[in-house]
């Protein structure tokens, strides 16, 4: 009963001190609500479509007209124009005007004739990834297609006994992309970026709750010049409390609302995936405890904290997929509630797993949650609440 | 003689505080270093190679077998699962176990040398973009040699007996990947994301510093030291991170395109100046946000945001010509961007200086930008006023 009434006591407390302080709102509420919108708009254009590409062609034949001619009709290149050499070329190339150079050599277009293969280069600019991907798709494509107009036409020439080559493709090839099912990439970083940005949000917000508290230590659960001393678990669990309630607005608009209004991919059970972000959440909450002994003043979760966005990004296996990780920073990722989170909500969200396929990521993300609470507890008790103590002295007497 | 001593009181002042307070040792050397690390040896490989990934044989003949051992002997593909039926094969996707899976067809090899048509189809999970990209080739690659293999016998059993390459593929085009031909991964993430890092750290510690000030009302202090003179102030409150920031830029340059060997075919003279004008830049982008709001909290929230979108907005991964017009000039508005720009084309293409020239000049920009805020902020230090 004692323990109700100081559980009680501690989430009123905290309810007020977290509803009462602008930094922490904007962390709880305004940066879930905008950062999602932010970042989704970048990426919305969701593929890299034309890039450019400028055409060195030395041979000036029906064919090398055509091979230039379906380039420039697929959907991720765009012919800018031709250009009297390399040299030439290049110079479009170093002024970002071009990110890729098509050379074709004299002779191409009577190659086939001689039975012999037409080879061209597509020289391609690297600075990033997938402008060179989408060069190399076209091309590829490109190249497939031409090549089997020129072999049937051959094939029937010389023998039009082999029917099976002449009247269509042998053997058709099909890629089928799962999930995410136009390959965007807007659809493929955000929903794991969402789940991040709810961790972050929360982190962000109790690390500044325990600076506030140390620096106005009579805001805390507890009355740290009081005689007697409540429960620390009591405390943990108030605020606890209060986090969980605050987080379920953003929670939604975060996990339902945002895939709704960018029309990311939403194969999974909304009920569901809300079961699964509960743990995420009480063991951002336990880690949130253990941040807590860190921060001395409220603005110093900003200098110390942020950057671990970036941190946790890459640990999550988003960009750079976890079976490639070394073994001490595959340890670390498995201690991040974002990683099993992400991992767990991609899965649902985009790829239509039910919670029990998941289940690994659910299981870790209990056992992360007692850990943490486990951490958190002895922070609490050991660090934070002497810290509050000393510091309410230390106004006390200050005042005095 | 008692200006010049002003100057050095306020720089021995931010000297000791920068030592005293162990988060100034946490946001300029462990944070940073930290993530110079973990980037680096994350992508240590270049690529992730053997993706894990399953065959579906519904075929089981000779054929079929032989296509499943050449695809298991490919290097980026690892194949983990065999799954007897097509909905296996999707739950071990769902599962995570498997990152894309590759379909033989029932009666594949008998509907192949009778000319039907049988269709291989490969499954790739595109919520992870990069493992899907690399299977995606490695699958495909397999799906056409055996076409080829198929094709050439075909062909060599109606007669046809000159080299069957020119006939199967009359027209190819080698791609070269100029300074990258690994497609390292490291390389692209490494030399954008770091020096990223470092902006935000910059911004943020900046931004810190400052605000501390008039957080406990010492910025009247400073203010006198420098005998009201705004220059003087920031010149010598800010010069010591300067020097940090510089010595960890020249590392941060040397860990880069030194130790990891990422390509550096310019001159290192153009990359030195461009770190160390980075530096300086970020600073002045400080100044500019903590000017226009002159509050701990807010200007740290902003340079937060800032530092933290232009991971995002300075186009290192999805570039800005594909961005909406209103959001990719955003791009062009975080100093990151233009040491992004430099390394692209002095380090990764080593091209003539002149193609580069307007991005020092950005740099510049940023280190003047911070002047019209000055006076507001001279004010706002004179009178402190810690609003939390």
């Amino acid at each position: 009963m004692k323990f109700l009434k100081q559980y009680y006591h501690a989430f009123l407390r905290e309810f007020r001190l977290v509803t009462g302080d602008m930094g922490i709102l904007i962390f709880l509420f305004l940066l879930p609500i905008a950062y999602p919108i932010v970042y989704s708009l970048i990426y919305n254009p969701e593929l890299v479509r034309d890039v450019q590409l400028v055409v060195v062609d030395n041979d000036r034949s029906p064919l090398s007209r055509e091979l230039v001619r379906r380039l420039d009709a697929t959907q991720g290149t765009w012919v800018i124009g031709y250009a009297a050499n390399l040299q030439e070329a290049k110079h479009a190339v170093h002024q970002h005007d071009a990110y890729g150079i098509l050379e074709i050599p004299a002779g191409f277009g009577n190659r086939p004739g001689e039975n012999k293969q037409a080879q061209a280069v597509l020289y391609c600019e690297m600075s990033l990834m997938l402008r060179y991907k989408s060069l190399l798709v076209s091309s590829t494509d490109v190249m497939q297609d031409l090549g089997a107009t020129i072999t049937t036409e051959r094939i029937d020439r010389i023998a039009p006994l082999a029917e099976t080559i002449a009247t269509g493709d042998l053997m058709p090839v099909e890629n089928i992309q799962m999930g995410n099912i136009e390959g965007g990439f807007d659809s493929f970083i955000m929903p794991g970026i969402l789940i991040l940005i709810l961790q972050q949000a929360l982190l962000l917000g109790i690390g500044m709750s325990g600076g506030a508290l140390r620096e106005h230590p009579l805001k805390a659960s507890f009355n740290p010049l009081g005689k007697e001393r409540p429960s620390v678990l009591a405390g943990m669990l108030g605020q606890t409390t209060v986090f969980i309630i605050l987080m379920i607005v953003p929670a939604i608009y975060v996990m339902h609302y945002v895939p709704l209004m960018f029309k990311f991919p939403m194969a999974g059970n909304v009920l569901e995936e809300f079961i699964f972000i509960l743990p995420m959440i009480l063991s951002t909450v336990g880690l949130g405890f253990i941040l807590q002994g860190i921060v001395r003043e409220r603005e110093s979760i900003f200098v110390i904290w942020v950057v671990t966005s970036v941190v946790f990004l890459f640990l999550s296996g988003l960009t750079w997929p976890r079976y490639a990780f070394p073994g001490i920073w595959r340890f670390f990722s498995d201690c991040v509630p974002a990683t099993w989170g992400v991992e767990g909500f991609i899965r649902m969200n985009t790829n239509g797993a039910s919670l029990a396929q998941v289940h690994h990521a659910y299981v870790n993300l209990w056992i992360q949650a007692g850990v943490y609470f486990v951490l958190g507890y002895i922070v609490q008790r050991f660090v934070q609440r002497p810290a509050v103590i000393a510091a309410a002295k230390a106004s006390e007497t200050e005042t005095a | 003689m008692m200006r010049q001593s002003g100057f050095w009181i306020i720089f021995k002042r931010s000297v000791l505080q920068l030592v005293r307070r162990p988060i100034y040792w946490v946001g300029i050397f462990v944070l940073p270093l930290f993530c110079f690390l973990l980037l680096s040896s994350l992508m240590l490989d270049g690529l992730p190679i053997q993706a894990p990934a399953a065959i579906v044989d519904n075929d089981g003949t000779s054929l079929s077998r032989n296509v499943s051992l050449q695809l298991a002997g490919m290097q980026m593909v690892d194949i983990t699962e065999t799954p007897h039926s097509y909905t296996e094969a999707r739950h071990l996707m769902q599962e995570g176990k498997i990152f894309g899976y590759f379909l033989i067809p029932e009666n594949f090899e008998a509907d192949l040398l009778s000319g039907r048509g049988p269709v291989i189809t490969f499954y790739t999970n595109m919520t992870y973009y990069v493992p899907a990209s690399l299977l995606y080739k490695t699958f495909k690659t397999t799906a056409l040699y055996t076409k080829a293999g198929v094709a050439a016998e075909v062909a060599n059993s109606v007669g046809f007996t000159q080299d069957p390459t020119a006939l199967l593929q009359p027209v190819n085009i080698i791609t070269r990947p100029i300074g990258n031909p690994s497609l390292n991964y490291g390389i692209y993430l490494c030399v954008s994301f770091i020096p990223c890092v470092l902006q935000l750290m910059i911004i943020l510690v900046t931004c810190f510093s400052l605000g501390q000030e008039i957080k406990y009302g010492s910025s009247t202090r400073l203010m006198k030291l420098a005998d009201g003179n705004i220059f003087r102030a920031l010149g010598a409150k800010l010069l010591p991170q300067t020097l940090i920031w510089w010595l960890m830029a020249i590392f941060m340059e040397s860990w880069l395109f030194g130790w990891q060997g990422y390509p550096m075919r310019g001159s290192w003279w153009w990359i030195t100046l461009s770190e160390l004008m980075f530096v300086l830049a970020s600073q002045g982008f400080a100044l500019l946000i903590f000017g226009a709001l002159p509050n701990l909290r807010l200007s740290l929230s902003v340079g937060a945001l800032t530092g933290i979108l232009s991971f995002s907005i300075a186009a290192f991964s999805f570039p800005e010509q594909s961005m909406y017009g209103a959001i990719a000039i955003f791009s062009y508005i975080v100093p990151t961007r233009y040491n992004f720009l430099i390394y692209i084309d002095q380090a990764l293409n080593g091209i003539d200086i002149w193609y580069s020239r307007w991005w020092y000049v950005a740099y510049i920009i940023f280190m003047v930008a911070p002047l019209p805020f000055l006076p507001r902020l001279r004010k706002a230090l004179m009178k402190p006023e810690y609003v939390p």
